[in-house]
């Protein structure tokens, strides 16, 4: 170094770095102090944890010590050596019970419906002021009196509870909680009967079928893509957990302002195993529904029935009216083989031995044309593409065996052609009627009648006055309570 | 996991009952092994699989320590309505014809279940009529049965979800290669029969432990008692039950036998005679043991407990001082 360049480093270099330096470590001993202190939290977490199982314990044990037994006898096979480091074990989140508590935290707003399942209203929780939907269960034969009924709570109002506690799924309708009328909540050791059982469940603003009666226009092939799949993974999720619905249909398919579906209405459900229990009730499913096999009286069935409402949904969904409108039975059946074509041997193998069958008369296979075994669907839905044409095809599928899997429906390439299903988020909105909102309706004058008598003066003073009264915004306005 | 995890107990609904209870814990935990047996022997006659009795086992110790003395309801009604709800919603429904028929049978002095083997046999033609249920008797006792379905539906939240470890303990013994070596038989039915203990074990084993700690604490003692070789490390955590608690369960199990036996002992002649337990007869029991009992009518908690005579607390502390010997 012959010369000091200008660019050397200087003192002041040195001193700068220096101090970038000591910034430097600073940070990193905070860093390492901040990481310090996390460990330390959680090791005490999981102490306090284990302090509280075991006092769970310490009182489980004490009807023990009081019967003067000595607990100090562990297990003697290889523990005693082992290292003290625990392994990392799976914790299961235990819930708990407590008594039902009363309707009284309700408040009611409006009924939503008074239909065949029972009652729904929609009300307020006066302890958090969220909106919930309220659903009285039936109890059918009860007397108000408190004379006991024939069966006891019904069961099958018992299965919906469990399934919907079991169940914690987007597209499922979430169950709160469940709640009883006032005097059997709050005086339980006066043998108070339960008059009354409601089902607090998440409110959604919409059910599909008062928006396919509704919508002016159809929806789009995106927005069907949208609903079919958000309805194929709730499906999804209950056979998974062995759940069969036994009653899909458009009117238990609610559908929120965010463009959720959710499933709801599980007063026909029930767990199965596999194989699927035989002897289950034929009588399931709304008659538009239900499946062939289960018209031709099987009574074993599985979850294929489920897929057949799929089926008659996603129909539903692109025609915006119910596929399969039967009068009856006899009439539901011969209207599914009009659009599925009649079924041969070929096409669903020992049909023939289900027990209603016995009295079916068919066209015989050697003369019927290809036209009446063939399906009618394609030319059914002419805007619908090839694969959506395939997909819906072999949901309604008249043997059961071919019908897919909910997992399976998911998979199939309809749902990633183009269009693409819609994002939810871009769903469109609609009026209410659960929440009390009304499309604005437009009078449409008729014209006038022959013979009708000419007004002898009109007054059109009033043209422009009261102006600002009238209804304004979007396509609906909502009543405010 | 709802198929694999029950709700638990919490520790107040635990202390509460063993500290709010005017009722001496030792009768407490007879009359719960007592009603607990009636409603297995009760499954039996219904031909109810074990699945669904078992569950109502549990049903029953969950609304058990929602009660409280002075009990509003008979403990063979508590019973009946338990493996009634249960059934109802299993796929193999009792009748209530058949079921009051039955608990009718049970608790009849013919009943074989609390019938001491010293007493002298059963004629051969028993009295027919001592079990015969009348008409009205019938309708009052299956309006008894309704109305306790609802009070246990309340006290519980509707949930009557119950998973079992019965099934999980035979995929334990699938997966520790249990299953193929030759005295698998004998091992399956001892870890079923130590399940199955467990659920009339008054320390209320099923209300403070998840399934999968139940099934290894059960395989850990048959394997102990058939001296099945087990795997040196520490297996148990494979299937996330720690020591400590497998340790409290392998001792809670074994113990059950000792305790209800204990219990049995202490208790007076007339309750442990022939028949269920009533609440005609704890109180009784509670007169000779010179407590004084609320009669129920000053409402919830007012059971009042007269301190014992000091001769009676030694004798008590004699007594226990014995049974630790023995143990």
């Amino acid at each position: 170094m012959a010369s000091k360049s200008r660019w050397a480093d200087t003192e002041e270099d040195a001193e700068l770095e220096a101090k970038l330096k000591r910034e430097k470590e600073e940070k990193k001993r905070l860093k390492a102090e901040k990481a310090r202190k996390a460990a330390e939290e959680e090791q005490n977490r999981i102490a306090a944890q284990q302090a509280q199982q075991a006092q769970a314990q310490a009182a489980a044990e004490q009807s023990r010590q009081e019967q003067g037994q000595s607990l100090n006898e562990p297990p003697r096979n290889g523990g005693d050596s082992r290292p003290t480091e625990t392994a990392a074990l799976l914790r299961f989140e235990a819930p708990t019970w407590k008594p039902t508590a009363s309707v009284e935290n309700y408040d009611k707003l409006n009924d939503i419906e008074e239909g065949t399942y029972g009652w729904v209203a929609r009300a307020k929780d006066l302890r958090t002021g969220k909106v919930v939907a309220l659903k009285r269960l039936k109890l059918d034969e009860t007397t108000g009196g408190g004379a006991p009924s024939q069966v006891g709570l019904p069961e099958t109002g018992l299965r919906e509870i469990q399934i919907l506690k079991d169940c914690s799924h987007r597209n499922i309708v979430g169950l709160h909680e469940v709640v009883i009328n006032d005097a059997a909540a709050t005086r339980p050791n006066r043998k108070e009967p339960i008059e009354a059982v409601f089902l607090v469940l998440e409110f959604v603003e919409h059910d599909l079928k008062s928006i396919l009666e509704d919508m002016a226009e159809p929806f789009l092939a995106s927005e069907v893509k949208t609903l079919l799949r958000q309805l194929g993974e709730g499906v999804a999720y209950l056979h998974a957990h062995w759940i069969l619905h036994r009653d899909l249909k458009t009117s238990n398919l609610l559908l929120n302002n965010r463009g959720q579906l959710k499933i709801a209405d599980f007063g026909m459900a029930r767990y199965v195993g596999d194989p699927a229990p035989p002897k289950l009730t034929q009588l399931v499913v709304t008659l538009w529904y239900r499946s062939p096999e289960l018209l031709l009286g099987a009574t074993t069935y599985d979850s294929s029935v489920d897929m057949w409402s799929i089926g008659c949904i996603f129909g539903e969904l692109l025609a915006r009216e119910p596929l399969l409108q039967g009068r009856n039975e006899v009439d539901a059946l011969s209207k599914i083989f009009e659009l599925c074509g009649v079924p041969t041997e070929e096409t669903w193998p020992g049909f023939r031995r289900l027990p209603n069958a016995r009295s079916l008369r068919l066209p015989s296979a050697a003369n019927a044309p290809a036209a009446v075994t063939g399906s009618m669907i394609r030319a059914k839905f002419p805007l619908l593409t090839a694969a959506g044409c395939q997909l819906l095809n072999s949901l309604l599928s008249l043997d059961p065996r071919n019908r897919p899997t909910a997992a399976d429906m998911l998979r199939h390439e309809y749902f990633t052609q183009d269009p693409k299903p819609k994002h939810e988020a871009m769903f469109p909105t609609f009026p209410s009627k659960a929440g009390q909102e009304r499309r604005r309706r437009k009078e449409t004058p008729n014209a006038p009648g022959r013979g009708q008598k000419a007004p002898a003066s009109v007054d059109f003073s009033g043209i422009f006055a009261g102006r600002d009264r009238e209804e304004r915004g979007g396509g609906f306005s909502l009543r405010m309570i | 996991m709802s198929h694999m995890t029950n709700s638990l107990a919490t520790v107040e609904q635990l202390y509460g009952r063993s500290t709010l209870n005017a009722l001496p814990q030792d009768l407490q935990d007879t009359i719960f092994f007592a009603t607990q047996s009636l409603t297995q022997a009760a499954g039996l006659l219904l031909r109810l699989p074990q699945s669904v009795t078992a569950q109502a086992n549990v049903v029953l110790a969950r609304y058990w320590v929602t009660t409280f003395w002075p009990f509003a309801d008979e403990f063979s009604d508590i019973s009946a309505a338990s493996l009634f709800l249960v059934a109802k919603l299993s796929s193999h429904p009792a009748t209530p014809r058949d079921l009051c028929n039955v608990y009718a049978y049970l608790l009849s002095p013919l009943s074989p279940l609390f019938r001491p083997s010293s007493a002298p046999s059963l004629p051969a033609k028993a009295d027919k009529t001592l079990y015969y249920l009348s008409e009205p008797a019938y309708s009052e006792a299956y309006a008894r049965v309704l109305s306790l379905e609802s009070r246990i539906l309340c006290a519980l939240s509707f949930d009557t979800h119950v998973a079992l470890p019965h099934g999980l303990a035979v995929t334990y013994l699938k997966a520790l290669d249990f299953m193929d070596v030759s005295p698998s038989a004998r091992l399956a039915q001892r870890v079923v029969a130590y399940l199955n203990t467990a659920l009339l074990s008054p320390q209320l084993l099923y209300l403070t432990h998840q399934p999968s700690a139940l099934a290894v604490a059960a395989i850990y003692n048959a394997a102990k008692d058939l001296d099945a070789k087990m795997p040196e490390c520490a297996w148990w955590e494979v299937f996330d039950v720690d020591r400590e608690e497998l340790g409290f369960l392998v001792v809670g199990m074994r113990s059950v036998e000792g305790a209800v036996r204990a219990g049995h002992e202490e208790a007076s002649a007339e309750l442990r005679e022939g028949n269920m337990i009533t609440r005609a007869g704890i109180e009784t029991e509670m007169r000779k043991r010179g407590m004084v009992l609320g009669n129920g009518t000053t409402g919830g908690g007012g059971a009042i407990t007269a301190p014992l005579t000091e001769e009676d607390i030694l004798m008590r502390s004699l007594d226990e001082r014995a049974d630790q010997m023995d143990s």
